[in-house]
């Protein structure tokens, strides 16, 4: 089993939503989260004042998949969330040890 | 184990069991049965429990067992503890006699709280132990010795009586803590009935303090609904939790709703029911406590005599708001709100005559509202945390609704999401507490207070919340006297006060059509300061979920981008100089013709407006604005302008602080004197600061104040903008340091807004150009430094 985790824009939430959706993906855990990549923050002029963003608001997404589905549930983020543009965010796939349902104690593909 | 000793005390023997098992039963049958509610229930329960333990107890010579809590209340809830005192005149066996008693008691379920004393004892620990002493106040002699149990009891209450100028402090600190760290029943959406402010912990508390002040009302007849409603919810939520649970949760408010019959169900009726019973406890019992600080302080604590005027036909006696002899009611259309924000803004409470009186007697503020109903009411809505416990007051006595009666329908209004902490009604206060941390963001203080206390008026209306709330602050902004650009800005505020949070979490921010889109449904970069404070201050007037760093750097991010575009737009748009020529002129006119004639100042007064002409020179406004101060003038909104030719023309409109009008000759002796550069004015405000300061001592300000200045709004001079607190002279000492940096006012606007001042100069410097950029940061020091003496 894998761990998906993406970071995305926050605007970029309800297509990648929809996305998974599609794909048969029945839960996810979102969560607002602050931090920069390459573009490393950047600077603004408002009211004569200049001030520096250093983080970035984005959005985290998590979701638990077997080993078969996490490349195209990958995939399909990736398109969800891109707009071409700087600080479209990342995606990446991690091997899971196990998993359960806290609930009913299913465990393994059941728990997913 | 050997013959003839004592059982052991686990062993339970079959006679106890069968009653045992029989108390078992009835408790079940009696939570079963639906139809047994709040306090009939109680006391059914407290019957049962008490029956058993006369039984438990039989007879015992010299003991007595007293009931304190719930159960000596006979309030005894599904789940709630007994608290037990077995009482004993120095019984060596006592051990045994406990032990015979509680082991039963634990194998029934019951939660038990329990004490083994003499009265001696017992008078030591309720001397030191609030708890034991608020018990014993409750204690009920149930079974065995009832001499022995009714003489601890008399002397318990004796004791209280006695030593309540220590104890009541502390009652009243404990009330306090506990209030504070369980919230509002009345307007958390989660309310915990028990410890909450307005629960039923507070009705314990209040009859505690009757008992030991004479001050108190001791027939509390008017808590006996509201403490039934609360009850009841209490003992549905015990039922349907299995478990002594005091926070009414919304998962539970339609099953404790459905149980107790409102409506088919109806959660929202439930709540209303219990925020109004919390309402009613916390305003009663605000009232006692008021009353028992004083009578703790007391006659050397009150100040006979120290009526401190405040406006008029009020005034500040022994730390309360009250009307005075002048005051009249009944045709006073700005009285109710001139009260309120005189209360808010120097911390102290509406008395309750006063109160009395204005819910008998006072007129509403009519239609439109007369200006200072209007300052009064941004007065207030400005005052910060200080508004809560005076909007609260007006409410209890039917005064809030009077003076706004749309407000009817959303008073104690629930609302069943997850981001929402308060009722509807509390809400719109907290967004207003908020906005008034944010007065400096905004050119309009007063649209951001009266924007943030209605913005959600219309969720007491069916539809959408946003399209009725639309339509209610158009004719309510009217009403108040706001001009039809006010108003369209108060309906663009409420229109579009989700469009920031949504636009921004939810759309592509660098996308150009975004800011667009934002741009022309916002219009200008005023309204968009509004609406970016407004946000603020409703979201953290939501919960600590709607607002954090996350929402709030997307928002600020969505605010620049869209001012960028609005400012290129070129939206600002200066007042039409034709137009405004126009009307001057006649002033300008007449001014000449008199300073021709040899005056060397034109006075033209028609109350409360003031025209004050004469040749410009440096530090002229500044000398004209702190002669109107020495003669407790407040200027509410000014407009000053500098001919070609050199003559000064100087409108004001004045507030007088006592309500008279000012003795005009010597008005026009001391401009004329002020503007030769003859009055020493500094020396004689100080004086005036000295006698007045105190009267104004107010509550904290939470918002500092700042200035602004511009380079780019004008062609021809520099742009100042201050905004700040209002105080004595405030104008005067803003621009005099303006005219010790030798810079000259071309023009300038000031605007009273309630406590609110927002004052814009045009300025150039003694070579009567901008002023340099480099000059910035001076200017900026020169003024705060000055407005932190008035």
């Amino acid at each position: 089993m894998k761990l998906v985790t993406a970071i995305v824009k926050p605007f970029k939430i309800d297509d990648v939503k929809a996305a998974l959706t599609d794909l048969g993906v029945h839960g996810m855990t979102v969560s607002e989260v602050r931090g920069f990549g390459r573009q490393r923050g950047h600077t603004e002029v408002y009211r004569g004042a200049e001030y520096t963003v250093d983080f970035v608001p984005k959005v985290r997404v998590e979701v638990l998949a077997d080993d078969g589905d996490a490349e195209r549930i990958a995939a399909a983020i990736t398109d969800a969330a891109r707009t071409g543009k700087i600080g479209d965010g990342k995606v990446w796939v991690m091997p899971l040890d196990g998993v359960t349902r806290i609930r009913t104690g299913e465990m393994g593909h059941d728990a997913l | 184990m050997s013959p003839g000793s004592a059982p052991a005390r686990w062993a339970t023997t079959p006679s106890e069991l069968s009653s045992l098992e029989d108390l078992r039963g009835r408790r079940e049958r009696l939570l079963a049965d639906r139809t047994l509610t709040g306090a009939a229930f109680c006391r059914a329960h407290t019957d049962l429990v008490e029956s058993w333990l006369v039984d438990l107890l039989g007879d015992e010579d010299g003991v007595a067992l007293v009931a304190v809590g719930g159960l000596g209340r006979r309030e005894l809830c599904p789940y709630s503890d007994v608290d037990l005192v077995l009482l004993h005149g120095g019984r060596k066996d006592v051990g045994a006699v406990a032990e015979r008693l509680w082991y039963p008691i634990w194998d029934t379920g019951l939660s038990l709280d329990h004490s083994v004393r003499t009265p001696k004892e017992a008078l030591a620990v309720a001397a030191d132990d609030l708890k034991a002493a608020l018990g014993l106040l409750d204690g009920r002699v149930i079974a065995g010795d009832s001499g022995l149990g009714q003489g601890l009891l008399e002397q318990a209450l004796a004791q209280w009586r006695r030593r309540a100028k220590r104890t009541l402090p502390r009652l009243l600190e404990a009330v306090e803590e506990r209030q504070q760290k369980a919230g509002e029943v009345a307007f958390l959406l989660e309310p915990d009935l028990k410890e909450g402010r307005g629960g039923l912990r507070d009705l314990h508390a209040r009859r505690a303090a009757a008992l030991a002040a004479p001050v108190v009302d001791a027939d509390d007849s008017v808590l006996a609904t509201p403490r039934d409603v609360l009850l009841a919810a209490r003992v549905e939520l015990h039922r349907r939790a299995g478990r002594a649970a005091d926070r009414l949760l919304l998962q539970e408010q339609d099953s404790v709703a459905s149980a107790l019959r409102y409506g088919d169900g109806d959660a929202d009726a439930l709540m209303q029911a219990v925020s109004s019973a919390a309402r009613t406890i916390a305003f009663v019992g605000d009232d006692a406590w008021r009353r028992v600080r004083s009578w703790l302080h007391g006659p050397g604590g009150r100040r006979a005599g120290g009526d401190h005027h405040l406006g008029v036909g009020l005034a500040r006696r022994d730390g309360e708001v009250v009307l005075t002899g002048e005051a009249t009611p009944a045709t006073d259309r700005s009285l109710i709100l001139r009260a309120a924000a005189v209360a808010a803004t120097t911390g102290a409470p509406l008395s309750g005559p006063t109160l009395d009186r204005l819910a008998a007697t006072a007129t509403p503020p009519g239609d439109p509202w007369p200006d200072e109903a209007r300052h009064a009411l941004v007065a207030l809505l400005g005052s910060g945390p200080s508004l809560l416990p005076v909007v609260e007051s007006l409410d209890q006595y039917g005064l809030l609704v009077r003076v706004l009666p749309e407000w009817t329908a959303v008073r104690s209004r629930p609302q069943r999401n997850a981001y929402h902490r308060f009722t509807v009604d509390r809400h719109l206060c907290e967004a207003a507490v908020e906005a008034s941390a944010l007065t400096r963001q905004v050119s309009r203080p007063d649209l951001l207070l009266v924007g943030a206390f209605l913005h959600d008026l219309g969720k007491g209306y069916p539809g959408d919340h946003t399209v009725a709330g639309v339509a209610l602050i158009a004719n309510i902004g009217a009403r108040m006297g706001f001009d039809e650009a006010d108003v369209a800005v108060l309906v663009n505020l409420v229109r579009h006060h989700l469009l920031l949070p949504d636009t921004a979490t939810r759309r592509d921010l660098s996308d150009a059509a975004t800011i667009a889109a934002v741009a022309e449904a916002v219009g200008d970069v005023t309204t968009l300061e509004l609406l970016a404070a407004l946000t603020e201050a409703d979201s953290k007037a939501t919960g600590s979920t709607a607002w954090g760093p996350w929402k709030a750097e997307l928002i600020h991010e969505l605010v620049v981008r869209t001012s960028d575009a609005l400012a290129d737009d070129g939206q600002v748009v200066p007042d039409s100089a034709a137009a405004m020529a126009e009307a001057r002129a006649p002033a300008l006119a007449r001014a000449r013709a008199s300073l021709a004639a040899g005056a060397s100042v034109h006075v033209e007064a028609t109350w409360p407006e003031l025209v004050v002409a004469a040749r410009d020179r440096a530090g002229l406004f500044s000398d004209v604005a702190g002669t109107l101060a020495l003669h407790a003038l407040s200027v509410l909104a000014a407009d000053v302008w500098t001919s070609d030719d050199g003559v000064a023309v100087e409108w004001f409109r004045t507030e007088a602080a006592f309500g008279a009008e000012p003795d005009r000759a010597a008005l026009e002796v001391d401009l004329s004197a002020a503007v030769d550069g003859r009055l020493p004015i500094e020396a004689r405000l100080a004086e005036r600061v000295r006698t007045y300061a105190s009267r104004r001592a107010a509550v904290a300000r939470r918002a500092a104040p700042r200035v602004l200045i511009d380079n780019d709004a004008s062609a021809r001079a520099t742009l100042i903008e201050v905004r700040a607190p209002d105080g004595i002279a405030v104008l005067y000492r803003i621009t005099r340091s303006l005219a010790a940096l030798g810079l000259d006012v071309r023009h300038a606007k000031v605007a009273t807004l309630g406590a609110e001042v927002v004052d814009t100069f045009y300025v150039v410097d003694t070579g009567g150009t901008k002023v340099g950029t480099g000059r910035r940061q001076e200017i900026q020091r020169a003024v705060l430094t000055a407005l932190a003496r008035s």
